[in-house]
């Protein structure tokens, strides 16, 4: 009979005690599978309108509090870990932008809630406590508890939905991995996802905001797979008779941009021209022509090529103006024709300027 | 504090004792492997493992000892001076110095490995520690050990706060560099389980008092065989709740192992 005299049972039990006592956390979450993405409210609610017939909708990659400073990971810069002024100054920057812009529904990629090189400040509850916004929805993108590399140390970035109304759900979708890392590096790397977040607005039973940032820097074909998959998904919620606004960063050209390649200007020093990641779009020009055909842009594709400079939203050098396009805002139903901005003035407080359109709420 | 830090350590306290009493008499030397107790290592016995410091006994009375390959990179030595019993308790004092900078210095850089932003450079600094250990066999079942602890470090500049490594085991050791002095005190027990097999069990707490993140505690457990005087080899696991600049994490870290050895000359 087992006893409380038997070492050997007090030592398995102790062993046990003190495992499940603990909250074990991986040290870098896989995200392999679907699933519910983290809610947040801000800490004073605004009343939402109760009628609608308009809402606007921004699409906006922060660049994690980072705003134009040389970081090390996209600018040529040495900069790794910002300060706690550094991250607030351009917080209350990007704060100030949504006061000023009211939208409705906003899309963030690259938002951090608990990552060294920003301080640890938890973005999400910040903008949402500086804001009008109510709710929040987060998937993380790099969930790692130790990057050995850089100095990179504890990283929680992702993908939000900030929203006026109540959010009825919102679900983490994993996009696929790059597939041209070595196992230690992509152990270590971003897990892409797709948020989709049923926002309870008025009236309207059966609307999503669908937020995704496809791969940046992949050379196969991931980017391709993750826009694939993000059609798919938004298919999917049209065909069951959903509206939708969706979008973000899709680290992509828009078919038929005329500058296609940015390798030598975004070069550092010293820097081998074909080692370079995310620079050369010439092969994927193409890749979002199927989302152009099916569904509305915010920014049409024939207004885009008349005047394509006026539509740039992003830019890899920490002190040059907008160079690409690679933002986008699609919907299933309609945009207001004419209400779209591509804010370009907001220069200083992230690398990707916000997009802004009014969208017209279904009667 | 909160009381709830101070219950982690009693209750892990606890779960520990009925282990204990479980044992069977040791009948054992104190004095060999003794590195976590105020005994020391009888004269001319050098005990070395591979993550254990190595640890010589210079005198009846002093002890040296030092983490061999980390000196490459942290210079480091402890001295164990042992003072005489006091109503039936053996005391000692170990007194240690650590200088980090070279170590720091190489995982401050690019790439992998870079455990700290190249964006810094890390000045010199060095740490000294001093602790009283008392130690009391209550009974042939049961060695307890008590230790208390300060130390000291001083840095040739101001350290910038986004440099700390914010990871079990590393972050609270290093804290004191940010913040001139700590406190850290502890309990020790051991015993023989059966035949060869032995037991420690132990628990730590750090306390920095001008840190915003001031507690962190650590429990380790491990089960040793002892082949000889000469030869043991331990496995178990450590526990640790901290403190970080995020908040506070638990990590259980597995397995812990290590091989040591002895020798008399």
């Amino acid at each position: 009979m087992t006893s409380f005299k038997n070492p050997r049972f007090m030592i398995i039990v102790w062993l046990v005690v003190s495992i499940t006592w603990l909250r074990c956390e991986p040290w870098v979450e896989q995200f392999e599978e679907i699933g519910d993405a983290v809610i947040y409210t801000a800490e004073q609610k605004s009343a939402p309108p109760s009628t609608v017939e308009t809402i606007t909708v921004m699409t906006w990659n922060i660049r994690f509090g980072a705003g134009r400073i040389p970081w090390f990971g996209d600018s040529c810069g040495d900069r790794v870990i910002l300060t706690k002024d550094e991250v607030f100054t351009h917080l209350q920057g990007i704060a100030n932008k949504i006061n000023e812009i009211q939208p409705d529904v906003l899309i963030i990629n690259e938002i951090d809630i608990e990552s060294k090189r920003s301080a640890y400040i938890d973005q999400m509850q910040w903008l949402l406590d500086h804001t009008y916004f109510n709710y929040g929805a987060f998937a993380s993108v790099w969930k790692v508890q130790f990057i050995p590399s850089d100095g990179l140390g504890r990283m929680n970035m992702g993908n939000a939905v900030l929203s006026r109304w109540p959010i009825l759900e919102a679900i983490r979708i994993p996009l696929p991995q790059r597939g041209d890392q070595d196992e230690l590096t992509k152990y270590f790397y971003l897990r892409r996802n797709i948020l989709k977040v049923k926002i309870d607005l008025p009236n309207v039973p059966n609307f999503y905001a669908v937020n995704v940032h496809t791969s940046a820097f992949a050379k196969d074909d991931t980017k391709m797979k993750h826009i694939d998959i993000f059609k798919a998904e938004l298919d999917e919620l049209h065909e069951a008779g959903a509206y939708f606004v969706a979008g973000g960063d899709l680290n992509t050209l828009p078919p038929g941009a005329t500058k296609t390649y940015f390798c030598l200007e975004d070069r550092c020093f010293g820097e081998d021209v074909n080692e370079m990641e995310g620079c050369d779009f010439t092969k994927e020009v193409t890749w979002l022509q199927d989302l152009y055909d099916t569904y509305q842009s915010a920014v049409p594709l024939d207004e885009y090529l008349t005047n394509e400079e006026r539509y740039f939203t992003n830019t890899s050098h920490w002190d040059g103006f907008w160079q690409k396009k690679l933002d986008y805002l699609f919907t299933n139903y309609q945009w207001i024709a004419g209400s779209d901005s591509t804010h370009q003035e907001a220069t200083d407080w992230s690398d990707h300027t916000p997009i802004s359109v009014r969208w017209g709420v279904p009667e | 504090m909160k009381i709830s830090k101070i219950l982690i350590g009693l209750v892990l306290f606890m779960w520990g004792i009925p282990c204990i009493m479980a044992g069977e008499i040791n009948e054992g030397d104190v004095s060999l492997w003794s590195s976590g107790t105020a005994y020391l290592l009888p004269k001319d016995r050098l005990e070395f493992g591979i993550f254990q410091p190595a640890a010589y006994g210079l005198s009846e009375s002093l002890e040296l000892s030092t983490y061999v390959l980390p000196n490459i990179l942290m210079p480091n030595l402890s001295v164990k001076w042992k003072h005489s019993a006091i109503a039936g308790y053996d005391w000692a004092t170990r007194h240690s110095f650590y200088y980090p900078t070279p170590l720091l210095r190489t995982v401050s850089k690019k790439g992998i490995g870079g455990l700290i932003s190249p964006e810094f450079t890390m000045p010199h600094m060095v740490a000294f520690h001093n602790e009283i250990l008392v130690s009391k066999r209550f009974d042939p079942r049961l060695l307890v050990t008590a230790k208390a602890g300060l130390t000291f470090a001083y840095t040739s500049e101001d350290l910038d706060e986004r440099t700390t490594i914010d990871l079990p085991l590393i972050f609270p050791r290093l804290a004191v560099f940010y913040n001139t002095y700590n406190f850290r005190m502890g309990i020790d027990l051991q015993g023989l389980i059966v035949r060869r097999w032995h037991y420690v069990v132990d628990s730590d707490i750090f306390l920095v008092p001008k840190a915003e993140e001031n507690f962190a505690f650590e429990h380790k457990g491990l089960i040793i065989w002892r082949k000889s005087t000469r030869f043991q080899m331990c496995l178990g696991y450590k526990l640790v709740y901290a403190e970080y600049p995020f908040g506070t994490q638990w990590h259980l870290l597995l397995p812990l192992f290590d091989f040591q050895w002895a020798r008399q000359f």
